[in-house]
């Protein structure tokens, strides 16, 4: 159940994605500085935490079924 | 050992992937020029470098225009630091109209360009090449530098998230291909364990997925300008990424488990079809902002240098070996539970 409505959300917030294409707006003028500075090189550093990040949600994710499945063991 | 050797890889395969990635120094270039025209009377105007060494370097700098095969010599450039050189110039007697390539050459960094950097209003006709005087030839040792990543102009660093952002969309699709795989098996076999594979692997490739659309729009926001484009390749990635999020909602609505898995399996197949036409034809069929498309293959030799392709491809495997690796954790978390359910209804 909770799986099915994370993913209609996810499903909700992605098809909203296209739409923004059209009313491009710019980001607030620290994010462009810090992703622009030494030769792009921040925006290296923020795509390899979001690939971290990510896979550490998923970490966090498979840990949380691994318990319920342990506690569904023991009884 | 002989369960975990690809394990193994995997990891020497990622550590490479940081540490060449992130490690290996851009090759000298251009990135800045002063003004964006140049006029007939004598101006000042200062050319910015990126990793170059116009201070150390033992020739001096010399400055050209480029237009085409025609060369007009700016001068000797003053170099400020390493990463700045001064110029005090005018645009050439006899020069064509339009936009310029400014040229830097010194004998460390070799000849780097800027295109289109400099607006010249001349008299129309180009007058005969004006060649700088000579250097003394590359100094060998200094060669060296560039066996780095390819400086070009926009990208900048962000050439390195090629290994961070590309393998993401290799390993998703790989994931994808196991689904298909397992669901073509689970139409055959009517095994429900073969259903629990395919749709473990299509969570996982959603993983894979959404991070490849996460990295992407950071990536573009640095370079094409905003945090998402209506480029072919994205719009259809997002769509394959909501096709697979709709047989997660599928599968989870179907309560009978033979039926489910029938579905799923039959919906999984079309999908797979699917997200081919969507991120591999589609994409090559019509323009879009990613290299490679608009008719070229990727990988092509004009997209990939050397010293890229010495990390890219390790990192595309490590990272599909990484999907493949987190796919086997699910999915021994997944038999387990089945396991447990069917000991449960016994």
């Amino acid at each position: 159940m909770r799986t099915k409505v994370a993913s209609l959300f996810f499903l909700f917030l992605l098809s909203a994605l296209p739409a923004g294409s059209f009313a491009q707006e710019a980001a607030p003028a620290w994010v462009e500085e810090t992703m622009f500075s030494s030769g792009k090189m921040t925006t290296v550093v923020i795509v390899v935490t979001a690939v971290l990040v990510g896979l550490g949600v998923w970490m966090f994710a498979m840990d949380m079924k691994l318990r319920k499945l342990e506690r569904r063991l023991k009884k | 050992m002989r369960h975990w050797w690809w394990k193994v890889l995997c990891v020497l395969l990622l550590v490479h992937t940081a540490v060449a990635g992130l490690y290996i120094p851009l090759n000298p270039g251009l990135v800045h020029v002063s003004r964006n025209s140049l006029p007939p009377e004598r101006t000042s105007i200062s050319l910015t470098g990126y990793n170059t060494h116009f201070a150390s370097c033992s020739s001096g700098n010399n400055a050209w225009l480029e237009s085409g095969t025609y060369r007009y010599c700016l001068g000797t450039a003053k170099a400020v630091s390493e990463t700045r050189v001064d110029l005090n110039s005018a645009a050439p007697p006899a020069a064509k109209d339009g936009m310029w390539t400014v040229v830097v050459e010194n004998d460390v960094d070799g000849m780097l360009r800027l295109q289109n950097a400099l607006f010249v209003k001349g008299s129309g006709v180009n007058g005969s090449d004006q060649p700088c005087p000579a250097l003394v030839p590359m100094n060998s040792s200094a060669f060296m530098f560039h066996k780095g990543f390819p400086n070009r102009s926009i990208l900048n660093e962000t050439i390195r998230n090629l290994f961070f952002h590309v393998p993401m969309w290799f390993s998703m699709i790989t994931l994808m291909a196991i689904a298909f795989v397992f669901s073509i098996k689970h139409l055959r076999s009517g095994s429900l364990d073969h259903d629990l594979a395919a749709s473990v692997a299509v969570n996982v490739s959603l993983l894979f997925g959404t991070l490849g659309i996460v990295t992407g729009s950071i990536w573009a926001r640095a370079t094409w300008g905003g945090w998402w484009t209506s480029d072919t390749k994205l719009n259809g990635s997002a769509l394959t990424l909501l096709m697979y999020l709709a047989y997660v909602i599928l599968r989870g609505s179907v309560p009978d488990a033979h039926k489910r898995a029938r579905l799923a399996a039959v919906y999984n197949i079309f999908a797979f079809m699917l997200m081919l036409v969507f991120i591999m034809v589609l994409p090559r069929i019509t323009d879009s902002l990613h290299p490679g498309n608009g008719g070229n293959p990727a990988f092509s030799q004009y997209d990939l240098d050397n010293a890229l392709r010495a990390v890219f491809y390790p990192a595309c495997l490590g990272w599909i070996l990484l999907g493949i690796w987190t796919y086997n954790l699910r999915l021994r978390y997944g038999r387990l539970n089945a396991l447990l359910d069917e000991n449960e209804s016994r």
